[in-house]
């Protein structure tokens, strides 16, 4: 069957606005992934037009993308999750400066992942083999840690749009992941880094994030346990 | 040669044009309904300014209050509190309890409540009124 792609394209060298282009591709079925459409428009139509991927496999988190209105990852969007009878648009990630068509500069989505110290923070020397952690210990932080950074939560999220230094819920996920690893010393550092206007204090619940994830990952639920854990500690 | 990054949209023109829930209507009616009832307290504090103007004046407006139209308006104003009172709930619930994993069945209780003590307050305030009417039509 027939599918039309409605792709915003943006070229830095030529364009000083994004425009849209729509070409039209054969799908098999409705099993096809977005991701493969992009792939038949690249080299058979328009070997100029841009965008990332790399694991094909919804693992490296290079694909975040916004489809018919809202972010997914391309390779792990199938015909059938969209309306494909009408033309899917497919634009870049909202909210972040956009290099060329569908790649985004997400220098500062890096920048605020970093900012929450996302590696374990223990002084104590290390043991002869891992440090152990109780199974209960580590179920705590296993929905967190399946996070693969693709930035569709934080650029989805109307607190970012219209605050450019909110920390952003992936950031704030991470925190998570970290102070509530019972192997970690470093909570208190990472809460008064979120514990400001910009932090966990500019999430509104508006669960834009978690519609977004494409692991399915309850990003206001992991604030609202920064949010207890600070409000503890004031206590 | 290095070519800038272009700049992303707007706040607004994004969020008009990024996909809307449950969760991003429920955010959008709480901020309207916020500033709605803000404003409202600025126009109550002024409408109260006839107190000063002795006891005819306020005489005159409270009975400007009874007429349908500003039964009416309060009718709409209550539907305000309703629901931000109640959604305000729910998002202490989502940020204190874990409210997070449930938000949309919350988000269906806050509705039906508020509807069901909308549609009861439109009852206990223009039952008499209305039946009035078509006592006088007969
Ligand atoms: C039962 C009473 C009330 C409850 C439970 C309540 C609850 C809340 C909560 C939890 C928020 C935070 C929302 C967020 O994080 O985005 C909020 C915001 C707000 N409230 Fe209320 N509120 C109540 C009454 C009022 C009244 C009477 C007014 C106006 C005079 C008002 C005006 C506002 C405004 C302007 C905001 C900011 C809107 C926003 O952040 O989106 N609230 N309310
Ligand atoms: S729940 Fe919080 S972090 Fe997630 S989109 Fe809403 S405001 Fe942003
Ligand atoms: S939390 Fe989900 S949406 Fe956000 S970066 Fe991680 S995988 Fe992507
Ligand atoms: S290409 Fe790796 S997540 Fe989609």
């Amino acid at each position: 069957m027939k599918v039309t792609l409605r792709i915003q394209r943006y070229n830095p060298e030529r364009d000083s606005e994004p425009y849209y282009q729509e070409f039209i591709v054969e799908a098999g079925d409705d099993k096809e992934r977005i991701l493969d459409l992009l792939h038949q428009v690249k080299w058979k139509y328009d070997g100029t037009l841009t965008f990332r991927r790399s694991c094909a496999h919804g693992v490296c988190g290079s694909d975040g993308l916004r489809i018919n209105g809202r972010n997914r990852l391309a390779c792990s969007t199938l015909l059938r999750d969209v309306n494909y009878k009408k033309p899917i648009v497919i634009e870049p990630l909202p909210s972040i400066p956009i290099i060329k068509d569908l790649v985004v500069d997400m220098s500062d989505f890096y920048k605020k992942y970093e900012a929450v110290k996302p590696y374990l923070v223990n002084k104590s020397p290390a043991p002869e083999h891992e440090r152990i952690q109780s199974n209960e210990d580590a179920e705590m932080l296993f929905e967190s840690a399946k996070c693969i950074l693709c930035g569709c939560c934080t650029t989805s999220c109307p607190s970012s749009w219209s605050d450019e230094n909110y920390i952003g819920p992936a950031a704030l996920l991470k925190a998570y992941r970290f102070v509530f690893d019972t192997r970690d010393e470093a909570a208190d550092e990472r809460l008064d880094i979120v514990d400001t206007p910009d932090g966990i204090w500019r999430c509104h619940t508006i669960f834009n994030c978690v519609e977004a994830c494409p692991k399915d990952i309850n990003l206001t639920w992991h604030i609202s346990q920064l949010k207890k854990r600070v409000a503890e500690r004031e206590m | 040669m290095a070519y800038q990054p272009k700049p992303p949209d707007g706040w607004l023109k994004t969020n008009l044009k990024y996909n809307k829930h449950k969760g991003s209507w429920a955010w959008i009616l709480h901020r309207i309904t916020g500033l709605g009832l803000t404003a409202y307290i600025y126009v109550h504090i002024y409408a109260l300014t006839t107190l000063t103007q002795g006891e005819q004046a306020f005489d005159n407006e409270m009975k400007l209050f009874t007429t349908p139209v500003f039964k009416v308006l309060e009718w709409l104003l209550f539907s305000l509190v309703l629901y931000h009172a109640f959604n305000g709930v729910r998002i202490v619930l989502v940020d204190w309890a874990d409210g997070a994993k449930y938000h949309k069945k919350l988000l269906t209780v806050v509705y039906g409540l508020g509807v069901v003590l909308f549609i009861g307050m439109g009852v206990l305030m223009f039952r008499e009124p209305i039946a009035n009417m078509f006592a006088s039509l007969r």
